[in-house]
């Protein structure tokens, strides 16, 4: 599933089981793009990506944003499972699995279909990474999540070990349980179980980025600099995505000066005499 | 002894147990009678010494209830639906029906994967990915299909809960038409239950007779199932396995 080459977002190959639910059209057209980020925790992926959605919104593209496990028909009962430590290896993968199959339907897919951009905080790859640390069967994972829509640019934001466990312990007092990957039984103490489960995900990732073909983001440049590249490479795919006639809060920006850097990349307002 | 053999890769951690237990599956559409048959089927182990364990869709602790809610919304795609029953299925499988085999009872499973890949396959959802998906059951000791026509399944069906929502595909078929699309959507069922039963060697019983009859075509093919696990569990006291004695109708 390397990142597309055309402007437009197409659906993997191996997509049968989308296929063959979409029988009126056997390969929809969709003319949105889908743009992801991958990284283990404390990479700052979800921070460039809220970045990059600034961006774009200022610009008046339409943009959706979909996280990993965030549909409201699923998260109950990951809820649940996560709250009585029900979930194994297997539950685990599944349960997000139909999370990302109720996103993929009721979010990502209508919005591609629409033109719109939309932007996802972690995509199929961190299952790939992460169910496969819990023994999960690698050829299974690929095949389960072959429905999934191939994304337009795909980041990973690659970053040491260490580096990233420094930035999770200044952000965060405590450690979930399958955060920590305390089910794997790898430490008793949550930070060290912590560390070695980023660091087992970690190594699987270097296997998915180069199977996949990801585009591999100095995750320890500064901020902006990094920010800067993800929109050089951003910006040739959005000729043509579906753009906003009038911004909404354009104007109410343009009175409050917070344009900032973003006002040479937007286009005018106001046409002149309007 | 049943040496664990799954139908694609062994899950983790479950690849290298020993179950001399009995996985015996019924199968068949909604409203054939399954539920009945499984209650008469575990009296009927159990006055003859086996520990049963009987599980069914839905009883999950994990996802059992997320299912009943979700349900109740009108934005679930096949697809979504399948993966909350596979996390159903696999949560019973790991936590209930694995112990029991392990312990060595006989589990009597109401609806196995068939079920769901059948309801899945009318939806839409292809072939392959169905069965990867259930790659990692547990292949069954034994699968009885309860098979029945519909001229046979709509006077039961309408004799107990009436035509349901899901059961009738009206989340897929369109159109008002209830009588109408449960007809279509329980024959495209049974098309592939039929298919299924061709491909997994089902044992096929012929469920439109009546209880007592059906009951005891049940137990004929359950019987050297579970016939030899006397052996094991050290309770052979030569009528273990009689077959019951029901007057005939």
């Amino acid at each position: 599933m390397a990142p597309a080459s055309s402007e437009s977002v197409s659906l993997s190959r191996s997509a049968e089981a989308l296929d063959a639910i979409q029988v009126e059209d056997q390969r929809p057209k969709l003319p949105g793009r889908l743009i992801i980020v991958e990284g283990i925790d404390g990479s700052g992926k979800s921070t460039q990506l809220d970045l990059l959605r600034k961006w774009l919104t200022n610009q008046g593209y339409l943009v959706m944003f979909s996280e990993w496990n965030s549909s409201p028909i699923v998260k109950g009962i990951t809820r649940h499972g996560k709250r009585r430590q029900l979930l194994s290896p297997m539950s685990f993968s599944l349960i997000h699995a139909a999370d990302f199959a109720s996103r993929t339907y009721s979010q990502i897919l209508p919005a591609l279909q629409s033109g719109a951009i939309v932007l996802a905080d972690r995509y199929v790859y961190t299952a790939y990474a992460r169910d496969a640390v819990r023994g999960v069967n690698r050829d299974w994972l690929r095949r389960l999540y072959s429905f999934a829509v191939e994304p337009t640019l795909a980041f990973y934001f690659d970053v040491p070990l260490e580096e990233a466990m420094r930035r999770i312990s200044i952000g965060r007092p405590e450690l979930k349980y399958y955060e920590a990957g305390l089910d794997l039984g790898l430490h008793n103490d949550p930070f060290e179980s912590f560390r070695r489960f980023q660091g087992l995900i970690r190594q699987e990732y270097e296997c998915v980025v180069d199977e996949f073909g990801l585009l591999r983001m100095d995750a320890t440049e500064s901020l902006i600099h990094q920010q800067q590249r993800m929109r050089e490479m951003v910006r040739p795919h959005l000729d043509g995505a579906m753009r906003l006639p009038n911004p909404p809060t354009a104007d109410a920006w343009q009175v409050a000066s917070l344009l900032g850097h973003n006002q040479a990349e937007r286009r005018p307002l106001l046409e002149p005499g309007e | 002894m049943t040496a664990p053999r799954f139908y694609g890769a062994s899950p983790p951690g479950v690849d290298d147990i020993a179950l001399p237990g009995r996985l015996i599956v019924i199968e068949g559409t909604d409203g054939v009678g399954r539920s009945t048959h499984i209650s008469l089927l575990k009296e009927w182990l159990e006055s003859r010494g086996y520990a049963v364990v009987n599980t069914g869709l839905r009883r999950s602790e994990l996802a059992g209830r997320g299912i009943e809610r979700a349900k109740r919304g009108n934005t679930l795609d096949p697809l979504t639906l399948n993966l909350l029953y596979a996390t159903d299925f696999w949560d019973r499988l790991e936590r209930q029906i694995l112990p029991a085999l392990r312990a060595g009872m006989v589990a009597l499973v109401d609806r196995y994967i068939f079920s769901l890949m059948a309801r899945a396959r009318v939806r839409g959802l292809a072939a392959e990915w169905v069965e990867n998906l259930y790659g990692f059951a547990l292949v069954p000791d034994l699968v009885v299909y309860l098979d029945i026509d519909i001229e046979h399944l709509v006077p039961r069906v309408l004799g107990s809960t009436g035509f349901d929502y899901w059961e009738s595909g009206q989340d897929y078929l369109a159109g008002p038409d209830v009588y109408g699309n449960f007809v279509e959507h329980q024959s495209r069922l049974l098309g592939q239950f039929r298919r299924l039963a061709a491909e997994h060697a089902f044992t096929t019983v012929d469920a439109r007779g009546t209880v007592a009859e059906v009951f005891r075509s049940l137990c004929e093919v359950i019987e050297p199932v579970v016939e030899d696990m006397a052996t094991f569990t050290d309770i052979a006291d030569g009528h273990l396995l009689q077959l019951p004695q029901i007057a005939s109708e």
